[in-house]
């Protein structure tokens, strides 16, 4: 049988993909993780935004999730060049490894 | 929903930032292998052109006139246009440190002025945004523009970790942020500021409540309130100085700026900030936090930079201490923070500049230890230093002092004196870091130097060095007209 899928589905799928995201920034070491666990957490939030403009009606949601995925697009090219940077000068790109800015 | 021409007038400081800034990076083609200090020179007349179209366009306002562009996108009036001309000003400035610093430290690249001026560009749109969506894009703008700036050291180990601590946290506070603006506009169901205010009362709670809280954790992180500041003494540190000094004046400046328009304008008032939509609470807890953990850290640094670091997270308490009290209704909130913006942006400006004179190629000369005899050999310089950091210690007769103090008069103002707690935190805090402050100045004045000091020479260093310090002794003797801004 086939259930009916409303916005709530969409809000909570939307809230578990965040919660994932959020956990794997703060749990993975590997920087390219932890890059994809904050798309992931973008996505989400889009996803989010997309729902809550579909409940309004409101067409201003819609913009702003596509504003959302051109910014998102630019922070991982700059991000990857860092990343990319961190490797030639270290041959590895693991956080916890990143340590000689002491606290 | 049509596009208006008439309504770019408004935004010209954001097209003249952005237009410099575009034609700039692609410049930078044609200056391969020769001196890049025209590069700095054009930046630095696109960045004061922005700020003298903002002075026109401030001028033509009236005093509470206020324009909405772009269907609600953007909105045009006097606080807007002051904020834009600081950070031209700013822009202009960190410009002026970049050549000869470049010089000394062999990392000529000229890409630095263009991107420079796009930050500052994503700053003026949050300085006018009046919609969540622009506030994301001003944010996002500014921010990604500021990584590169920190990354452009490739070769650097400690620039590479630098970008990369700011770039994970910037990025994971922006999922932060977005997240926080898809539950408010979810409860609410607009995105622009305006209509979000009339809608909080009949909004759903749950939504709008982790939603307001996410956007202030996410916030917190952009102006480095603790405990979200993990990155800035890191970031600090391992950016080129000029870029630092920019991070710490218009970064946090413009974070302030963004939350002057989400919190202390659209969603201040009587009811909202601590009863329908509570963002004050977790903001005022977090100013305390800040003021003192940011206080407590500096003492220990010897390095300068970080010592600075944690001293501008700390004005970045103070700040949060003004906004409460502008969005829990005190007249004289917005002015207060103004000027404290202006204030502190100068002073820390001046700050930055005097560190990248002190240091050359050898020796970077960032132990406070290395600082010491400063004032017989190079006492222009140690007088430029004493004086701003007698002014972000808050001492008379700087500009420091009455920006400290109208803040804190403005957090008095508030209904039954709510903040008064949140005052007497801020002023025995101001007292501790008049401790950490005088330890350089006594090291640059009062020891014996143990070796040669070969600073950075160079005319536009000198003029920042020398600049920065009068205006904030101009502001702190008359500080009369800065106020009715």
């Amino acid at each position: 049988m086939l259930m009916n899928i409303g916005f709530g589905h969409f809000l909570v799928l939307a809230a578990v993909l965040f919660a994932i995201g959020a956990a794997g920034v703060l749990l993975r070491k590997n920087v390219l993780i932890i890059m994809m666990s904050i798309e992931l957490m973008l996505n989400a939030a889009n996803l989010t935004i997309i729902t809550f403009a579909r409940m309004h009606g409101d067409l201003g949601g819609h913009s702003f999730a596509m504003v959302v995925i051109a910014v998102a697009a630019a922070e991982v090219a700059v991000g990857l060049a860092i990343v990319v940077a961190i490797f030639r000068t270290r041959r590895h790109a693991d956080v916890d490894k990143l340590n000689i800015l002491k606290h | 929903m049509t596009f208006s021409s008439g309504d770019l007038v408004y935004v010209a400081p954001f097209l003249v930032l952005a237009a410099s800034g575009v034609l700039l990076v692609l410049a930078e083609a044609f200056f391969a292998g020769k001196d890049r200090s025209a590069l700095a020179g054009l930046t630095v007349a696109g960045a004061l052109a922005s700020s003298v179209v903002s002075v026109v366009l401030y001028r033509q306002m009236g005093p509470s006139e206020a324009k909405l562009l772009f269907s609600e996108m953007l909105i045009a009036d006097r606080t807007g246009y002051v904020l834009t001309a600081l950070f031209g000003v700013v822009a202009a400035l960190a410009a002026l440190l970049a050549p000869a610093h470049q010089r000394a430290h062999g990392w000529v690249i000229g890409e630095d002025y263009g991107i420079l001026l796009l930050a500052a560009s994503g700053m003026v749109i949050l300085a006018q945004a009046a919609n969540l969506a622009t506030v994301f894009l001003g944010v996002e703008t500014m921010s990604i523009a500021v990584y590169v700036m920190t990354a452009l050291r490739r070769r650097s180990r400690r620039g590479n970790e630098a970008a990369l601590k700011y770039f994970l946290m910037g990025a994971f506070a922006t999922g932060f942020l977005l997240y926080g603006m898809a539950l408010v506009y979810g409860a609410v169901g607009t995105t622009s500021m305006v209509h979000i205010q009339g809608r909080l009362a009949s909004g759903d709670l749950g939504l709008l409540t982790v939603g307001m809280f996410l956007m202030v954790a996410a916030f917190a992180f952009k102006v480095a309130a603790v405990p979200f500041h993990m990155w800035a003494p890191d970031a600090y540190e391992g950016a080129p100085t000029p870029v630092t000094a920019f991070m710490a004046a218009a970064v946090k400046a413009a974070a302030v700026a963004a939350m002057i328009r989400v919190f202390g304008q659209f969603m201040g008032g009587d009811r909202l900030p601590y009863g329908v939509i509570g963002w004050a609470s977790p903001l005022v807890v977090l100013a305390a936090i800040t003021i003192t953990v940011g206080n407590i850290a500096a003492i220990r640094q010897d390095n300068i930079k970080r010592m600075l670091a944690y001293s501008s997270i700390s004005h970045g308490g103070v700040l949060l201490v003004g906004l409460c009290a502008m969005g829990l209704g005190a007249k004289s909130g917005q002015a207060s923070l103004l000027y404290y913006l202006i204030a502190y942006s100068l002073t820390t400006m001046g700050a930055f500049a005097v560190v990248a004179y002190v240091g050359n190629r050898d020796n970077e000369r960032l132990d406070i230890d290395q600082w010491a005899g400063l004032a017989s050999r190079h006492p222009a310089a140690a007088l430029a230093m004493t004086v701003c950091l007698l002014a972000l210690g808050g001492m008379p007769p700087t500009g420091g002092f009455f920006a400290k103090f109208y803040v804190f008069k403005s957090a008095m103002d508030t209904q039954d004196q709510q903040l008064l707690w949140l005052v007497a935190i801020g002023v025995v805090n101001s007292a501790i870091s008049i401790f950490y402050y005088l330890r350089l100045v006594t090291a640059m004045y009062f020891k014996d130097a143990r070796i040669e000091i070969a600073p950075t020479r160079s005319a536009a260093l000198a003029f920042v060095m020398a600049v920065c310090p009068l205006v904030i002794l101009e502001m702190g003797i008359f500080p009369g007209w800065w106020l009715s801004l």
